[in-house]
């Protein structure tokens, strides 16, 4: 009986549309979906903007010792190094970088310099958005690459600490 | 800074000894350390000048050494040796003692500025062992009241 | 000459060797190629048997011996590489390691650490040592010298470097074993010649440099042998550059590579005194003067003023109306260029320098002798040194750096005479303190006129110098200024007569250049006398020069003051504070100036002209005792030119074809000395001396190069080999042959510079390290005028 084994066969396939219909979506819902980013999703290991962390006093980790920069095999990092005083502390030991700059017309995102660090100052983030309509802006200076302050150590430290005092975790942004 | 004429005479004959003049520079120190009490600025830069080295190095030497002291010293230096023979016949336990009677730990000096006392390495009294020294005197085969004694004699003698 | 010594056989690693007797095992073997690892022992240096690193083995010996305290013995059999041997290494490494801060991230040595290095070769980068590091703050000894206390390991070599290398020994060391401490002279602070000696050799981070540290790292920079441009001693001096916003920065100089006749030394000025290149008040851009006021303008306005101001003077008034005055700090090639300039651009002689030394007199007295100059390589090996005059310890520290290691690790006998009690008086043999002034009598004196003795000193004491001195054989005679004009003759006799050779004692970097390349208003390069140039010179562009001796210096001052000379051009130089000269002379006369700083003499032109310095061009210096050495680019400031291509501009702007001062690229229709052929006459004499040596013909006008196959033409002395000086070799160059005529040689123009250590004429004053040192360890004397060249 062909027509038996043609509506059989037709179950069959609109049976799987059926599942999938009810199956969470597959597709990211970017840049329309929810959060800072817009509903895209990353592993852990992706491999975006660089980030430039501070330890938990909120010193830079980066001691200028110039090894992200000697690694990189897009030679896209430029250092210039200076040296801590008491007055301005800007990393935990003597030298601090002055200029931080990561040229992302060049980067290739291999991670070289990640593994490079000796301090576990610089890592890869998850930014990704990059797109500029002028190459310059691609050239991401220190400023642009530092990790932001601990919530107790930043801007409304006061407000937070008191928050902290009280029991309640810091915040982290 | 002129020594007294004993000591001049003696580094004057100790300089014959050697072709350079630096090989006296050691007994002198000492000699110095023992006339002036302790190696004063004004005493190294002296020697510094006879025996033509730099301040720097005499002061080399003086860390050296430990039997010289740029710090002036009590009027009995009590050396207590806590080498290994004198170790495992108390010798720590003497020098505890000298710290608790005198109220002064290791290279220091009591107030009225009588004693000092110091940690020392071997004397070479291992046979009399536990030894110490006091100035150049030595006192051997110690025991607690046995160093009493000796610094209640020692008292004795500076008062009068 | 002692028999040489006898041969010792051993060997090594299976290797059989010889070695001459008395060697040490270590240095046996390096000559041998294996390389064993030592951080104490230093070539040239005491030995100190401290790291235990250079632990081999050897054969009939019970335990591992330390190869750098050790002899080599007839038959030894030496193992340097074996398990027991690694392991021993290792074990020494993790010692050292146990209190080491290993902060290399932050450590200046990072990456050129010899602690590193061997760290990673013998794998002890983990330690059995778990406890907590001693850590000790940093201290700042002087203002070039910091000290980390945890980083040092202890070698020793800072303090025998401190002490029989430089003679000054301002560090010791304090405490016994673990306390062992290196210690400054004055408790906590360094009181010495701040050489950095102590800071090149460390092995490791201890001693880091006030000037470079935490700045870069070693990787990040490109590294230049160039000459210093300082004193006139001529060391190499490594530059450490990198990229920056206005061009290429210098970071740090050392010459840890040994290259230059100056091994690993350097003064402070060859190390840290770079900085006035990049001092803020440092002139970038053309300066003319508007309405009295010097104003910035752009490089083709300047140079159609002067042109312009230039050509007029000449046409109006002629080339006697113009003047020139060259620099002691300029290459070579722009010493001859600039002279060259002013003989057939501008129509004068009247060009002149601030002259430190008696270069013609001593010219002339050598008449034509060959070989009895010495290099600076000579005086490290010579078996005996006279030193007349001067203070080399200030003025000249190579030249005393040489003489102190030949007395220290050859038994060179040296004889000092001197008006003053130098430092070198240590070192000396004989040493004679003589009346100031009577250098002179003394050369009379050393030729047998006896009489002269009197005003000298002690006649006594004199003869059995010069019985001495009689019997030396390879004696080197330096002679400072004091000896000058008529003197020189004598001293040249008795060096003649024991087969001496000599060195004449001048004070800047190209002084000797200056006055080899004809920077006088007598003489031109090669020491020509301008009035009697015959032969086949005449037949050169020399020929064209003006054959009227042109004015001096101080004689063009004096005629700008009685308005005959209209227009000076002064170039890396500032006589309106050398010689303290009236600077309203200048009032009426067209004055340009190309410096690096708005000097007492810049602040009086009319056109003042950014200058590159000497680590900023390419060209030769020729240093005091005539060797010939290759400068490299190394920094730049981007808006600045070199001298050399300003004074090709102003040529080319004034309507002069740049192919009559430069030699280059000839073009395609060139004659090749080849169509009427040189047996003519009329062939281009300079492409067939081109050809001959088998060098190509620059390209550009503004490659010193060009003009060095021309002064290696033209100047006697100068032919020396050109492979090996562009490979960065000093080549000693020799006085021309003059054959016996008198040089005009004014010895009562020369002014000696008068620097010391810490100064280095109107450059110095730039220096931001020199100036702290100087605020920092000495008081200046209050009669001490301004230096100034």
């Amino acid at each position: 009986m062909p027509i038996l084994k043609n509506i059989a066969a037709i179950a069959k396939g609109m049976s799987i549309t059926l599942k999938e219909m009810f199956a969470p979506t597959v597709v990211e819902n970017y840049p329309d979906g929810p959060g800072p980013l817009k509903g895209a999703k990353f592993q852990e290991r992706f491999r975006g903007v660089h980030v430039l962390q501070r330890d938990e006093n909120g010193l830079e980790k980066c001691v200028a010792c110039f090894l992200c920069a000697a690694a990189c095999p897009s030679n896209c990092i430029y250092i210039e190094a200076a040296e801590n005083t008491a007055e301005n502390r800007i990393s935990g030991a003597e030298r601090y970088a002055k200029v931080y700059n990561i040229d992302y017309n060049r980067c290739i995102f291999c991670g070289y310099c990640v593994e490079a660090c000796p301090t576990d100052a610089i890592t890869h983030g998850h930014g990704f958005e990059l797109a500029t309509f002028n190459a310059s802006n691609l050239v991401y200076r220190k400023e642009q690459l530092l990790a932001p302050m601990p919530a107790h150590l930043g801007a409304n430290a006061v407000f937070n600490k008191a928050e902290i005092d009280k029991g309640m975790p810091a915040l982290t942004s | 800074m002129r020594f007294s004429d004993q000591l001049e005479t003696r580094i004057a004959t100790m300089l014959t000894h050697y072709p350079v003049k630096r090989s006296i520079l050691v007994p002198t120190l000492l000699f110095v350390q023992d006339e002036v009490g302790y190696l004063s600025d004004e005493a190294i830069a002296e020697v510094a000048k006879r025996v033509e080295l730099t301040e720097l190095e005499v002061r080399n030497v003086i860390s050296y050494y430990s039997m010289l002291s740029l710090k002036p010293k009590g009027k009995f230096n009590i050396q207590v040796c806590t080498n290994i023979c004198c170790m495992i016949r108390g010798g720590e336990s003497i020098f505890d003692h000298c710290k608790k009677k005198l109220g002064i730990g290791h290279k220091m000096t009591t107030p009225d500025g009588l004693f000092s006392l110091e940690e020392v390495e071997c004397i070479g009294a291992c046979s009399w062992a536990p030894a110490m020294q006091v100035n150049y005197d030595f006192h051997e085969n110690l025991t607690a009241e046995k160093v009493d004694a000796i610094l209640d004699d020692y008292k004795r003698k500076a008062q009068q | 000459m002692a028999d040489a010594p006898k041969l010792v056989n051993l060997t090594v690693d299976g290797k059989a060797i010889t070695a001459p007797a008395g060697t040490l095992l270590i240095d046996a073997c390096k000559n041998a190629g294996i390389e064993i690892p030592s951080f104490c022992y230093y070539p040239g240096l005491s030995v100190q048997g401290a790291c235990r690193m250079c632990l081999v083995k050897i054969e009939k010996m019970p335990k591992l011996q330390t190869s750098c305290t050790t002899v080599v013995g007839e038959g030894m059999v030496v193992t340097t590489e074996n398990d027991e041997i690694h392991q021993a290494r290792k074990s020494m490494l993790e010692l050292v390691l146990a209190n080491h801060p290993l902060d290399c991230p932050v450590c200046d040595a990072g990456g050129q650490c010899e602690l590193q290095d061997m760290t990673f070769t013998y794998g002890a980068a983990e330690s059995k040592f778990v406890d907590i590091k001693n850590h000790r703050d940093e201290q700042q000894w002087s203002p070039v010298v910091y000290f980390d206390r945890p980083r040092c390991i202890l070698c020793y070599r800072c303090v025998r470097v401190c002490g029989e290398g430089m003679d000054v020994w301002a560090l010791g060391i304090q405490q016994r074993g673990v306390s062992s401490v290196i210690a400054p002279n004055m408790e906590d602070h360094l009181e010495c010649e701040e050489c950095g000696m102590c800071i090149d050799i460390c092995p490791v981070g201890a001693l880091t440099s006030g000037a470079y540290r935490y700045k870069t790292r070693p990787w990040e920079m490109n590294h230049v042998a160039t000459v210093c441009t300082h004193c006139g001693d001529g060391c190499v001096t490594t530059l450490g550059v990198r990229r920056s916003d206005t061009g290429m920065e210098i970071m740090r100089g050392d010459n840890r590579d040994k290259s230059g006749i100056n091994g690993d030394f350097l003064c402070i000025k060859g190390r840290y005194a770079f900085d006035f290149s990049k001092e803020p008040e440092r002139i970038t851009v053309p300066l003319i003067r508007r309405n009295s006021k010097l104003e910035p303008a752009t490089w083709e306005a300047a140079f159609e003023l002067i042109a312009s101001k230039l050509k007029e003077v000449r046409d109006r008034d002629g080339g006697q109306a113009i003047g020139v005055i060259g620099s002691n700090r300029t290459t070579n090639e722009e010493n001859y260029l600039l002279q060259k300039f002013a003989r057939l651009v501008l129509a004068t002689n009247n060009i002149d320098h601030h002259r430190t030394a008696d270069y013609p007199g001593f010219v002339s007295a050598l008449a034509g002798t060959q070989n009895m100059t010495a290099s600076m390589r000579d005086v490290a090996s010579a078996p005996a040194i006279l030193l007349i005059g001067n203070d080399p310890t200030e003025q000249h520290p190579l030249l005393a750096w040489q003489i102190r290691n030949n007395v220290r690790l050859n038994k060179a006998r040296l004889y000092t005479v001197n008006s003053n009690q130098i430092k070198l008086r240590r070192q000396s043999t004989v040493f004679h303190l003589i009346s100031a002034g009577s250098e002179g009598a003394f050369a009379q004196f050393l030729v047998g006129n006896d009489s002269a003795a009197s005003s000298v000193g002690d006649p006594q004491a004199l003869n059995s110098l010069r019985d001495k001195l009689r019997g030396e054989q390879g004696l080197v005679i330096a002679f400072g200024s004091e000896i000058r004009g008529e003197h020189i003759k004598p001293l040249v006799q008795f060096a003649q007569s024991v087969g001496a050779k000599l060195i004449c004692l001048g004070d800047y970097a190209n002084s000797r250049g200056a006055a080899d390349m004809g920077l006088y208003p007598d003489l031109l390069p090669g020491y020509y006398p301008v009035s009697q140039l015959t032969g086949s010179k005449d037949e050169d562009w020399m020929g064209k020069a003006p054959k009227q001796p042109g004015l001096t210096l101080q004689e063009m001052f004096s005629a700008a003051a009685g308005g005959r000379l209209r227009a000076l051009y002064v170039v890396g130089s500032n006589p309106v504070a050398r010689y303290n000269l009236d600077p309203f002379a200048l009032k009426n006369t067209f004055t340009v100036v190309q410096d690096m700083f708005l000097t007492e003499t810049a602040t009086l032109a009319d056109v003042v002209l950014p200058a590159a310095n000497a680590y900023e061009k390419g060209g030769t210096f020729t240093n005091t005792c005539g060797d010939l050495q290759r400068l490299q680019k190394a920094g730049d400031v981007t808006t600045v030119k070199s001298d050399f291509e300003i004074i090709v501009r102003i040529a080319n702007a004034m309507g002069y074809d740049v192919h009559g001062l430069v030699p280059f690229a000839p073009g395609l229709r060139a004659d090749m000395g080849q169509t009427r052929g040189a047996e003519s006459g009329e062939a281009d004499r300079h492409k067939v001396w081109l050809t001959r040596q088998g060098i190509e013909p620059k390209l550009s006008p503004f490659d010193p190069l060009a003009l060095l196959d021309e002064i290696q033409r033209l100047v006697p002395g100068y032919e020396v080999s050109r492979l090996n000086l562009m490979a960065g070799n000093d080549q000693h160059t020799q006085v021309p042959d003059i054959g016996s005529g008198e040089l005009p040689s004014h010895p009562e123009l020369i002014v000696p510079s008068e620097d010391t250590l810490f100064t280095s004429g109107t450059l110095g004053r730039y220096s931001k390290t020199l100036n702290s040192v100087m605020e920092n360890d000495r008081a200046v004397p209050e009669d001490a005028g301004i230096p100034a060249d």
